[in-house]
C-alpha cells in the first residue's frame, strides 16, 4: 500500500501535472502557430474588447439565447463547472497535501459543502449521460470521445466521494481516486476536455468577429 | 491553612502526572482540545500499541524539542502535549499543529515504508 | 435518419459524383483540410462537446422536431465530422449526400452562434464542406449555373454587357415620364455614390432599379452606375465554394468603383451580396476591410431620412411586420435602423415576429439554398415550418405586409407564404419609399 501510494502521489502525480501543464502549453502554442500560418484572415480581427465582451456575456447564466432556451442544461452546465473546478482546489484533504508537500496553504471548503459539491458533479455527469442516451438530438451526435470525456471527469469525483466516506475498500479507493484525478489532468490537453484550454479562444474569436465585423451580439 | 496548601499542591501534582500516565496508556486518538470541533474524524492512534509495533524505545523519536521553528531531536519533551508548542496557527515561526502531526506521522511512515499515509487511514470513520 | 434517406435527384450533383473516385476524394479532402483550414477548424472539431444546445437554434431542426439529423451539430456530424474521422476515405455516394446537405439544408445564417457556449461557427464548417464539394465538382446544377455565369460574365444572370446598359437606359427612359429631370448617370467619375445591384435586378426585377433611381433623384444624390462588368455585387461563387471566383468578383467590383473614383458604394436591398463584400470576399483577397466604403440600402435610407432628404406624401398603411435578414442583422447590426426606417414610412403598428432582430429565424432561402433551384424547393419550404408559424402569428394580428429588405428573404418567404396560403405581401423598403414619397415633378 505504502509503495503504491508513494508512487501515485509522487512520480505519477508529477507526470500527470507535467503532461497537463506542458501538454496544454504545447497545444496552445502549436494551435497559435497554426492559426498564424493558416487563419491569418481570422486572426486579423481578434480584438480584446470584443473578446471579453463575448466571454463575459456567455459567463452570465441565462444571458445568451442558447442558455435561455435550455434552462435545465444551463443550470447543470454552470453548477457542474463551478463545482468541478472549485471542489478539488479548495478541498481540505487536497490543501493538506499542498501543505505537506510544498508548504502551501490556503482557504478550504467545509467538508460537508465539498461533499455536496461532489455530489453535484456526479449528479451533473449522470444528467449529461442521461441526455446522451435519452435526448435524440444529443444521442445523434454523441461519439466515443464524448463518453470518454464524461467518464474521465466522473471517475475522480465518484472515487473521491467513496474514499471520503470510506465506503468499500478505502486503501484501494484512495489509490483509484488519485489515479483517476491524474488521468483527468493528463487527459485535458488531448481529449474533448481540451475545451478547457481552447474555449476561451474560440469564444474570443466569435466575439471579435461579431463585434468588429458584424456589429452584432454573439450571445 | 498554611499546612494544607503544600499538601493540596502535592496532591494536584501527583494527580496530574498520574493522569498523564493514564491518558497515554488509554490513548486511542489524537484529538487535542485545541482543535475544538474536528474537521475530520480524530486520527486513530494507540500510543503503546504503536510503539510496540514500531519498536520505539526512545520517547524523543516523536517527543522532540525545539525552539523558534527549529527542531531539536536531542531534547526529549515527553509529557508536554504537542499542542503546547504547536499552535493551531503559527505566527510565521514554528509548525502549525495539524502540519506537525502530518509531518511527524506521515513523514516517519513514508521513511519506514510502513504505517498509514493517506487521509482515511488515520482519520477513520 | 440522416441525409442518405432523403436524397433528391439533381443533375449537377449526379454528374459530379459519377466522375469521382475514392482516390480523388481523399486527395481533395486532404488538400482542402490541410491546405486551406487551420486552427479554427481543428479547434471547432475538437472542442464541440456535442451538447446539442444548437438544436434549438436551427429553423431546419425546429421544423423537423423529430429528426436530429437537421440540427447544426447533426449536420456537421454527417459531413465534416465524417471527413475528419476517415481522413476523406469515403465513397462517391457519400459525397452526394454531403453536398446536398451542405448546399440545401444549411443557410449559413449563423443563428446557431447564439446557442454555442464554445463559439463554434457552424456556418464556417459547412462553407468548408461546400469548398470541398466545389473542388470535387459536385455542386447542384442551378447554383452552379449562376457560378458559371459569374465566371463568364462577372454577373450572376448571364446579363450581356449591352443588355446591362440597355436595361439601365430603358429604366431611365421609363422613369423620365414620372420624373422628367431624372438620370441614371453612367460612369460618372468622382460621384458621391456608386449604386450597385445584383444581377437579378436587371434580369427580372428591373422596377427595383427604377425605384432606386427615383429615390436617389428625389434625394438629390450625386450618383452613378458603372457601364462595365463589376456592377454586380452578388456572389454565388461564395456559396458554391468557388473562392477563387469569389475573389475575382469582389476585386472587379471594388476596382470598378475605384476606377470611377467614387466616394462610396451603396448596395441595394440584398443580404448575401453584402456578406460577400464586407466579410467574406475581402478576407479571401487578404483585405482586412474593403478598399471603398460600402453601405447597405437600409443604412443609406436611414441616412437620407436623418438628413431629411426623403419626403413622404403619405404613409404606408400598417400594420406590418419585419423580416430581419441574417446578413444585415446578425451580419451587420442594422436591426434598429431597419425599424427606424420602417417607423418613418409606416402608419400603424409594427407587429414584431418573435424571436426577432438578431435572434430572428432565417428565411431558409439564403446562403445559396434557394439558388439550388426547383429540385430542392419542397425540402426548403418544409424546412421552414417555423417561419410559417411566425408569419401566421403576425397575420392573425392583422399584418398583411412583410417588410423584407433582402432578395433571398423575398424568395424564401414568398414560397412559404404561398405554400401556407398566408395571403401576405412582401415589400422592399424601396417599394414603400417609392410608393409614398413626394413626386413633385409627376
Amino acid at each position: 500500500m505504502n509503495a503504491a501510494y508513494e508512487f501515485v502521489t509522487g512520480p505519477l502525480a508529477w507526470a500527470a501535472w507535467g503532461i497537463f501543464l506542458l501538454g496544454s502549453a504545447w497545444r496552445l502554442y502549436s494551435m497559435y502557430q497554426l492559426a498564424k500560418k493558416k487563419d491569418a484572415s481570422s486572426m486579423a480581427f481578434m480584438d480584446w474588447g470584443f473578446s471579453l465582451r463575448s466571454i463575459v456575456n456567455w459567463l452570465i447564466p441565462f444571458n445568451a439565447l442558447g442558455w435561455r432556451k435550455n434552462p435545465a442544461m444551463t443550470v447543470a452546465t454552470f453548477v457542474f463547472h463551478i463545482c468541478l473546478i472549485l471542489t478539488p482546489i479548495f478541498l481540505v484533504g487536497h490543501v493538506m497535501l499542498w501543505d505537506q508537500f510544498f508548504g502551501i496553504s490556503y482557504a478550504t471548503l467545509p467538508d460537508n459543502v465539498a461533499d455536496i459539491m461532489t455530489l453535484v458533479v456526479i449528479g451533473a455527469c449522470l444528467y449529461f449521460a442521461g441526455r446522451r442516451i435519452m435526448q435524440p438530438e444529443v444521442r445523434y451526435i454523441t461519439t466515443g470521445q464524448d463518453w470518454l470525456a464524461l467518464t474521465i471527469v466522473l471517475a475522480p469525483f465518484l472515487t473521491g466521494f467513496l474514499a471520503y466516506h470510506q465506503a468499500l475498500n478505502y486503501d484501494l479507493m484512495i489509490i483509484l481516486h488519485v489515479v483517476a484525478g491524474e488521468i483527468m489532468l493528463a487527459a485535458i490537453p488531448f481529449t474533448r476536455l481540451s475545451h478547457m484550454v481552447f474555449a476561451a479562444f474560440t469564444r474570443a474569436y466569435m466575439g471579435s468577429e461579431f463585434g468588429g465585423v458584424r456589429h452584432a451580439q454573439d450571445w | 491553612m498554611n499546612r494544607t496548601f503544600p499538601l493540596l499542591l502535592a496532591a494536584a501534582l501527583i494527580l496530574a502526572f498520574a493522569q498523564g500516565a493514564l491518558s497515554q496508556q488509554d490513548m486511542k486518538t489524537l484529538a487535542p482540545a485545541a482543535y475544538g470541533k474536528l474537521t475530520r474524524p480524530a486520527a486513530q492512534f494507540n500510543h503503546d500499541q504503536h510503539n510496540e509495533k514500531a519498536k520505539l524505545e526512545e520517547c524523543v523519536a516523536c517527543h522532540h524539542g525545539g525552539k523558534d521553528g527549529k527542531q531539536d531531536k536531542s531534547a526529549s519533551t515527553e509529557g508536554t502535549p504537542c499542542a503546547d508548542c504547536h499552535k493551531l496557527k503559527t505566527g510565521g515561526k514554528g509548525t502549525a499543529l495539524t502540519k506537525a502531526y502530518h509531518k511527524q506521522c506521515i513523514g516517519c511512515h513514508q521513511a519506514k515504508g510502513k504505517g498509514p499515509v493517506a487521509c482515511g487511514q488515520c482519520h477513520k470513520r | 435518419m440522416g441525409i442518405a434517406e432523403r436524397l433528391i435527384e439533381d443533375v449537377g450533383l449526379r454528374r459530379g459524383v459519377s466522375k469521382l473516385t475514392p482516390e480523388k476524394i481523399e486527395k481533395i479532402v486532404s488538400a482542402v483540410i490541410t491546405g486551406e483550414t487551420g486552427a479554427r477548424l481543428k479547434a471547432y472539431a475538437e472542442t464541440c462537446m456535442r451538447c446539442g444546445l444548437c438544436a434549438e437554434a436551427c429553423h431546419f431542426a425546429l421544423s423537423h422536431p423529430d429528426d436530429p439529423s437537421f440540427t447544426p451539430a447533426g449536420k456537421v456530424h454527417q459531413t465534416m465530422g465524417v471527413l475528419l474521422r476517415t481522413g476523406g476515405k469515403v465513397d462517391p455516394e457519400f459525397i452526394y449526400g454531403m453536398a446536398q446537405l451542405a448546399y440545401t439544408e444549411c443557410n449559413l445564417c449563423r443563428r446557431c452562434v447564439h446557442f454555442c457556449p464554445i463559439g463554434v461557427d457552424t456556418a464556417y464548417i459547412i462553407s468548408t464542406v461546400r469548398r470541398i464539394c466545389h473542388k470535387l465538382g459536385v455542386t447542384p446544377q442551378y447554383i452552379q449555373d449562376t457560378a458559371h455565369s459569374h465566371s463568364a460574365t462577372s454577373n450572376q444572370m448571364w446579363v450581356k454587357d449591352d443588355e446591362w446598359t440597355d436595361s439601365l437606359m430603358w429604366q431611365e427612359d421609363e422613369a423620365r415620364e414620372e420624373f422628367p429631370g431624372l438620370r441614371i448617370p453612367l460612369d460618372k467619375e468622382g460621384a458621391d455614390i456608386y449604386y450597385s445591384v445584383i444581377a437579378p435586378e436587371p434580369k427580372f426585377r428591373t422596377q427595383l432599379i427604377y425605384q432606386a433611381a427615383a429615390i436617389l433623384h428625389a434625394a438629390g444624390a450625386d450618383w452613378t452606375m458603372p457601364s462595365e462588368p463589376g456592377w454586380d455585387n452578388s456572389d454565388m461563387c461564395m456559396f458554391t465554394g468557388d473562392f477563387e471566383m469569389m475573389g475575382r468578383l469582389k476585386r472587379r467590383h471594388f476596382e470598378s468603383a475605384q476606377k470611377l473614383k467614387v466616394k462610396r458604394i451603396v448596395m441595394g436591398e440584398c443580404g448575401h451580396a453584402f456578406r460577400s463584400v464586407y466579410d467574406v470576399g475581402n478576407r479571401w483577397l487578404g483585405w482586412r476591410w474593403h478598399p471603398v466604403p460600402v453601405i447597405h440600402a437600409v443604412e443609406f435610407y436611414w441616412e437620407l431620412i436623418q438628413e431629411g432628404r426623403i419626403k413622404l406624401a403619405k404613409k404606408f398603411p400598417g400594420p406590418v411586420t419585419i423580416q430581419d435578414p441574417c446578413n444585415i442583422v446578425r451580419g451587420r447590426g442594422l436591426q434598429d435602423k431597419l425599424r427606424e426606417v420602417t417607423r418613418f414610412l409606416v402608419e400603424g403598428d409594427i407587429i414584431e415576429m418573435r424571436p426577432n432582430k438578431q435572434h430572428n429565424f432565417c428565411c431558409a432561402a439564403g446562403g445559396g439554398v434557394i439558388n439550388c433551384g426547383p429540385p430542392f424547393k419542397n425540402q426548403r419550404v418544409a424546412g421552414n415550418e417555423i417561419k410559417a408559424q411566425q408569419l401566421a402569428a403576425t397575420a392573425e394580428k392583422g399584418v398583411k405586409t412583410v417588410i423584407t429588405p433582402c432578395h433571398n428573404c423575398h424568395g424564401g418567404l414568398h414560397d412559404i407564404i404561398h405554400h401556407h396560403k398566408l395571403g401576405m405581401e412582401l415589400k422592399f423598403l424601396s417599394d414603400i419609399i417609392y410608393e409614398c414619397m413626394e413626386k413633385p415633378e409627376a
